[in-house]
């Protein structure tokens, strides 16, 4: 379905949904579909979807790994301390 | 798939997301010619960004820090193939990806069958009755809610997602990741938020009735 025919304002709700990955990915501006301005399901949909989509993009690292992890690291540098950049060697498993 | 990260595209939210750190450039040059403490700066300082991408790819703490393990381990090995086309932060984590689908993929898991993957079943999929209009979500979820909802994404939907929505990927790149279509991309990344939705909704309805 093309994004023109989200245009449509006979479009029934299945329908616009279907639409949805294309409009959004397009980037247009669903506040002006016709469809959601009769339809308060669907336009509750896409306030809900933009939202989670912008609440997902301020999501920052918050977790740091156990230091076991360097120390696994270190311990897997030190048993195959040669060429840092040849291939092909194993990294350290888990202690 | 190949192993080694590509060089992304420079644009779009990885500049945004990836900006120069203070020290960064030096120590990796000094990396590169093998200094270990130089590799421990990179490591303290990228570490949590690699870690998180990992923990949220896989939803599991163990295999998050192995793989966070051997990802450094690959930059270790591979740090001299960095050329600076892109930010040092989207060549690493670029890496970080590989190295976790590599391991999905070992382990034959469903996530890592992409038919299966990216065509869940009906059930995951969008829902056209879209229930109550009383609630909705804006302004109303915390970080913590919403991390809580993606651990309980199905693990294809949480891939496309994490990769789409929270590290900037755009769907080509994910595509060419995940060895699928870039339509399954966009498609998967729809269901994934409208799954996200539901159990936004669903935590939210508990809470009200408790």
């Amino acid at each position: 379905m093309s994004v023109l025919r989200a245009m449509d304002k006979t479009m029934t709700c299945s329908e616009f949904q279907d639409s949805l990955p294309e409009l959004f990915e397009a980037q247009a501006d669903l506040s002006a579909q016709e469809h959601l301005k009769t339809c308060d399901n669907c336009a509750a949909l896409v306030r809900d979807l933009e939202y989670i989509a912008s609440q997902a993009k301020l999501l920052l690292p918050m977790h740091d790994p156990s230091p076991a992890v360097w120390d696994n690291i270190q311990q897997a540098i030190r048993h195959n301390p040669g060429d840092p950049h040849a291939s092909g060697s194993a990294p350290a498993g888990r202690k | 798939m190949s192993a080694g990260p590509t060089q992304p595209r420079p644009a779009n939210q990885h500049v945004r997301r990836n900006p120069p750190i203070a020290g960064e450039e030096e120590a990796i040059e000094k990396a590169r010619n093998g200094d270990a403490r130089a590799f421990e700066t990179l490591y303290a300082m990228h570490k949590r960004r690699v870690y998180s991408l990992c923990l949220r790819m896989l939803g599991n703490v163990a295999e998050a820090e192995d793989l966070t393990q051997e990802a450094f381990l690959q930059l270790y090995r591979k740090i001299g193939t960095f050329r600076g086309d892109s930010a040092f932060s989207t060549w690493l984590h670029r890496l970080a990806v590989n190295v976790v689908l590599m391991h999905l993929r070992r382990k034959g898991l469903p996530q890592v069958s992409l038919e299966e993957t990216l065509e869940p079943s009906q059930d995951d999929g969008p829902r056209k009755d879209i229930g109550a209009r009383d609630l909705t979500l804006s302004g109303s979820i915390d970080r913590v809610t919403l991390e809580r909802a993606i651990e309980n994404l199905p693990p294809g939907y949480r891939l496309v997602f994490v990769l789409h929505d929270v590290e900037g990927y755009e769907h080509n790149e994910i595509a060419e990741m995940l060895d699928c279509s870039i339509g399954n991309s966009k498609s998967q990344l729809h269901k994934a938020r409208m799954k996200l939705r539901d159990l936004l909704r669903t935590g939210q309805r508990k809470e009200q009735i408790a």
